[in-house]
């Protein structure tokens, strides 16, 4: 059996952490494949006497995992039989690490986590803060929040989009969507300084308020980009390659997307209408007109129509809040809560002093305060769970990031497809691995 | 008569329950599941604590899966969300505490439990068999802070790999490592491995990332 390979020289193959290894491939040969169980199909185990068996590792180096995704897998000739997904490889312990930061000194680590839509994190940190400590956020910035997060949705899911394409083979597509993120780049830099790592928003507020041309800029791609992306729905929607390559891979039904815990476009995917901009309306989405798409597949081909309508609903929902941008302030008026406006900070010693003060200790939650506050971020559930000491920084802060539970359904989902899917399956459930990773 | 003065310290600002918070959710209010708990395993929840419009419902470990079956079959919260661990080190007694959110998708309701451990006894029941999804956030509650969970069908580490011998997220683990836990690859092509990536941190000279070319007359 070609299994044995690993073990006979192990020491040649692998110079790093070896118990690490061993154990990997003792799961790999112990485990069963659950949704096989679960759904009672029999897999049949006939001698391997023709040595179709073999033992293979992808990633985590390799482009197509989207990041550092190692996937150990166990093949009957070009079938995975089970598979194990090694993850930890960009491990960082932002959780650990928060619990030595200020409140507001750990935003630029959030942009980190989900890099592909570095103002979501933002928000979410913000909210569960604002949560921990009550604090009130002017409805400005909230209607902005919501369009900058609806942005950061359409540019996570463009990159989706084209590398789930190129990853299929249709590399033209990655160019165009690649259009689309420099043009929300290029916005964000207007609005924040910044075309990436935005750290944009700020406890109690924003940092700054959105210029004139930061509004006509948003409106500009929200309406081209509304006839672009149905143009892609007009090339994709009906592209034979496409569907064939989508179509019924990787079904997850309604009650095992639950049970293996999905979430955002892949467990509405399977039909179940859990989005938290409805379950548990934040900022002003309740007062916003949207739609958010499900579908019943519950495939590959049902995850993109999701993520692509979904675009279409973010561009309805920017429209509708430039519509309704209020005036008024950008961040809340309380020095103890927020930070002080510049021009308090240059032209006030009391400014000065707030700026300094909320620098060094910041907001201090109440002693014992523990509160949770999700948001759906372009993956899903992005939540933060806090716990105060009553000091300026967090006792504990627990990431719930939405990549993390969502490949932990793709170790089930793999299993009983070709090894040609899984490159198609690790796109469509969109892993972001700085995240998956804390 | 002078009223008395007396010295104030300054205050510690206790979490109340009773203020309202701004950002309170309605699908946090479960007061009415919590009690049904209650009715139905007296003594089995030591402690309803709110904050922030959030119940949490500390479980005794005990009774655990107990309480979560019956969340799952009979209340309709069949979906959990996070699960995690907390060390809560100088505090009183029992030193961690694992918390589970679970959502009942249909009535719209997300309920905190929590199970304190002690660091002596540190396992707690598994709940893979109930919630697939609680599968990797044990390993990883169990990486992280060591807390064990019995039943867990594969309990290795989730970051961490298996030759690392601590748990970083407690809260005695330095942040900067401990040097030689973690061998990671050299930084030059030829050099020695790296026993310890914040050499510099340590007061300590900064390993080159780069190799000199060797000399004309070496």
């Amino acid at each position: 059996m070609s299994v044995a390979t690993p073990y006979h020289d192990r020491e040649a193959i692998f110079s790093f952490w070896p118990r690490h290894n061993e154990t990997l491939l003792k799961r790999l040969e112990s485990k069963d494949a659950w949704l096989s169980t679960r759904r009672g199909i029999e897999v049949s185990r006939v001698e391997d006497a023709l040595e179709h068996e073999m033992t293979l590792n992808i990633g985590p180096q390799h482009p197509a995992t989207h990041g550092v995704l190692r996937c150990v897998v166990k093949l009957d000739g070009e079938r995975i039989e089970k598979c194990v997904l090694d993850i930890g490889y960009l491990h960082r312990g932002i959780e650990k690490l928060a619990e030595s930061k200020t409140y507001q000194e750990f935003m630029p680590y959030t942009d980190r986590m989900d890099y592909l839509s570095p103002y979501a994190n933002n928000v979410a940190w913000c909210m569960a803060v604002e949560k921990l400590a009550n604090i009130e956020v002017p409805d400005r910035a909230q209607w902005i929040r919501m369009i900058m997060c609806e942005l950061a949705r359409i540019s996570s899911h463009l990159l989706w989009l084209g590398v789930g394409l190129m990853d299929a083979g249709a590399v033209s597509v990655f160019l165009w969507t690649f259009q689309g993120r420099e043009d929300l780049y290029s916005i964000f830099d207007e609005v924040s300084g910044a075309r990436f790592t935005v750290s944009h928003s700020r406890i109690g507020g924003l940092a700054t308020d959105l210029s004139p041309t930061a509004i006509a800029m948003i409106r500009d791609f929200a309406t081209r980009y509304e006839e672009i992306i149905k143009g892609w729905q007009k090339l994709l929607n009906r592209n034979r390659i496409w569907i064939d390559r989508n179509r019924d891979i990787g079904v997850i039904s309604k009650e095992e997307a639950i049970e293996l815990g999905l979430t955002g476009p892949n467990l509405r995917g399977s039909g179940v209408p859990y989005d938290i901009r409805i379950f548990e309306p934040y900022l002003k989405y309740n007062e916003v007109d949207f739609t958010i798409p499900i579908r019943e597949e519950g495939d590959c081909l049902a995850r993109y129509h999701i993520r692509v309508e979904e675009m279409l609903e973010s561009i309805r929902i920017i429209n509708q809040c430039l519509d309704r941008l209020p005036e008024g302030p950008i961040r809340t008026d309380d020095a103890k809560k927020a930070y002080p406006s510049k021009d308090e900070v240059y032209y006030s010693m009391e400014g000065m002093i707030h700026d300094f003060m909320y620098t060094e200790t910041g907001v201090a939650p109440p002693k014992g305060a523990a509160s949770y506050h999700a948001i759906e971020s372009p993956k899903g559930e992005l939540g933060f769970y806090l716990e105060s000491d009553g000091t300026g920084c967090p006792w504990r802060a627990r990431l719930n990031a939405p990549s993390f539970t969502n490949l932990q359904g793709l170790e089930s989902m793999m299993e009983g497809h070709p090894v040609a899917d899984i490159v198609v399956l690790i796109g469509s459930i969109d892993p972001v691995m700085g995240e998956a990773d804390r | 008569m002078p009223e008395t003065l007396k010295f104030h310290f300054t205050p510690v600002d206790e979490a109340r329950a009773e203020e309202k918070n701004v950002h309170e959710k309605a699908s946090t209010n479960v007061a009415d599941t919590v009690e049904v708990l209650q009715g139905q395993f007296p003594g089995a929840i030591a402690k309803v604590s709110v904050y922030a419009g959030e119940y949490t419902a500390f479980v005794k470990r005990e009774s655990l899966l107990q309480v979560c079956t019956a969340l799952k079959e009979t209340l309709g919260f069949t979906y959990l969300v996070d699960l995690a661990g907390v060390d809560r080190f100088c505090e009183d007694a029992p030193r961690y505490e694992v918390y589970y959110a679970i959502v009942n998708l249909d009535t719209g309701k997300r309920l905190r439990l929590k199970v304190l451990v002690d660091e002596e006894d540190a396992v707690v029941p598994s709940l893979t068999g109930l919630f697939k999804a609680a599968d990797w956030n044990e390993r990883e509650c169990y990486d992280m802070l060591g807390i064990r969970f019995e039943g867990h069908p594969d309990l290795r580490r989730m970051y961490m790999p298996e030759d690392f011998a601590y748990h970083p997220q407690r809260k005695e683990f330095p942040l900067l490592g401990i040097p030689g836990s973690l061998p990671l690859p050299p930084r030059v092509p030829e050099g020695e491995l790296t026993m310890d990536p914040f050499a510099a941190a340590r007061s300590g000279s900064p390993a080159k990332s780069y190799q000199e070319p060797k000399g004309e007359d070496a």
